[in-house]
C-alpha cells in the first residue's frame, strides 16, 4: 500500500489526538517534536501508540524498543519505510 | 480430539516439565506452608480459568513461589526483569521456568507481543507491577502501567493479590485475593493515555484495600489469641 508522507502524518496525528487528553496535541505534532519531552509520551504510551499504528496501517513493527524513536518524524519515517 | 489433547496437556506438558517437577517435589513443603487465603468478596473466590494476569506486591525474591502456592492449580508464566537473564545460571533457570524477560525502562515491542500471545493462548501471566522488590514497608509502592496494555491486548482480566510478609520463616503466609478487574469493561477497548495511568492507580488502591483486609484479619486473630 502506497501512502504519501502527509497522509501518514495525518493518520498518526489522529491516533495521538484520540488517545491524548491534551487539546494542543495536533499543533505539537511536527516532524521535530520530541516524543518524550514535547509530546509527553511515556514508554507505555509509546507501546500503546505502536499497537494502534499496527492496526491502522496494517503493518508489523520489528524488534525495536521504545527508545528507538526520538521524534514524531522518526515514527513517520519508520511507517513510510514499512509501507514502501 | 482437541479436548482430549487439552486434558492431557493440563496433566503433563514437556514445556512445563521444570515447573511441574518443582511443584511435585516440593509438595510436602507446599502442604506445610500452604497459605492462609482471604478473599475480597465472593466473586474473588471463583477459580481462575482462562487467560488472566496475576499481580502482587513484591516483598522478596521468593514471591514467585508464594504466588505459585496461592494459585496452585494453574501454571504461571512469570514476567521478570531482563537483568536477571544476564548471568548464565539465571538465564538457564528462568528459561526452564518459561519466564518472560522485559526491560523495565525500555520495553521492546517483541516482549509485549510475546506476553499478548501467551494470554491469547489462555495462559496465566504473573507479575509484580512495582517493578522491583520493595522491603521498606508492608505498603506496596506505586504500580507501573504496562499491565494495563497487556490486559487490553491479551483480553485478560487483572487479578490483584496481596501477600503479607512473614515475621518468622516457619509461619504460614497470608494472602488476600481480589476481584478480577477488567480494563475493557471499565474504559472500553481504546482508553486514553490518562485512563491507562488511572487504571494502574485504581489497581494500586485495590491492593491497599487487600492489605487492609489482611491487617484486620491479623489484628483480630491476635486479639482473639490474647483473650
Amino acid at each position: 500500500m502506497q501512502m504519501k508522507r502527509e497522509e501518514i502524518t495525518e493518520k498518526l496525528k489522529d491516533i495521538l489526538i484520540s488517545a491524548s487528553d491534551d487539546p494542543q496535541t495536533a499543533e505539537k505534532c511536527t516532524d521535530d517534536s520530541k516524543l518524550q519531552t514535547e509530546l509527553g509520551m511515556t514508554s507505555v504510551n509509546m507501546l500503546y501508540t505502536v499497537i494502534a499504528i499496527e492496526e491502522t496501517f496494517d503493518i508489523r513493527f520489528d524488534d525495536v524498543t521504545v527508545s528507538s524513536f526520538e521524534t514524531f518524524g522518526d515514527v513517520v519515517d519508520y511507517i513510510e519505510k514499512k509501507l514502501s | 480430539m482437541k479436548n482430549a489433547k487439552n486434558r492431557k496437556n493440563k496433566l503433563f506438558s514437556p514445556e512445563y516439565f521444570w515447573f511441574d517437577f518443582v511443584k511435585l517435589t516440593a509438595a510436602p513443603g507446599i502442604l506445610w506452608f500452604r497459605p492462609k487465603k482471604l478473599y475480597e468478596s465472593e466473586a474473588a473466590k471463583k477459580k481462575i480459568k482462562g487467560p488472566a494476569i496475576l499481580i502482587s506486591n513484591h516483598i522478596g525474591t521468593i514471591d514467585p513461589m508464594y504466588l505459585m502456592l496461592v494459585i496452585w492449580y494453574r501454571r504461571h508464566r512469570f514476567i521478570c526483569k531482563s537483568e536477571l537473564m544476564s548471568s548464565k545460571r539465571g538465564a538457564f533457570w528462568l528459561k526452564k521456568f518459561r519466564c518472560i524477560p522485559i526491560d523495565n525502562g525500555d520495553m521492546s515491542f517483541t516482549a509485549m507481543r510475546q506476553i499478548t500471545d501467551v494470554l491469547k493462548n489462555g495462559e496465566l501471566v504473573s507479575m509484580f507491577p512495582e517493578g522491583a522488590v520493595h522491603t521498606q514497608s508492608d505498603t506496596p509502592s506505586s504500580f507501573k502501567s504496562g499491565m494495563i496494555l497487556m490486559s487490553l491486548q491479551g483480553g485478560a482480566p487483572i487479578i490483584p493479590i496481596y501477600i503479607k510478609p512473614r515475621k518468622h520463616f516457619y509461619e504460614r503466609i497470608t494472602a488476600v485475593i481480589g476481584e478480577p478487574f477488567s480494563v475493557t469493561e471499565k474504559y472500553g477497548e481504546r482508553p486514553k493515555f490518562s485512563q491507562i495511568d488511572e487504571a494502574a492507580k485504581l489497581l494500586h488502591e485495590k491492593e491497599m484495600r487487600l492489605m487492609q483486609i489482611c491487617n484486620n484479619y491479623k489484628n483480630k486473630k491476635e486479639t482473639d489469641e490474647n483473650g
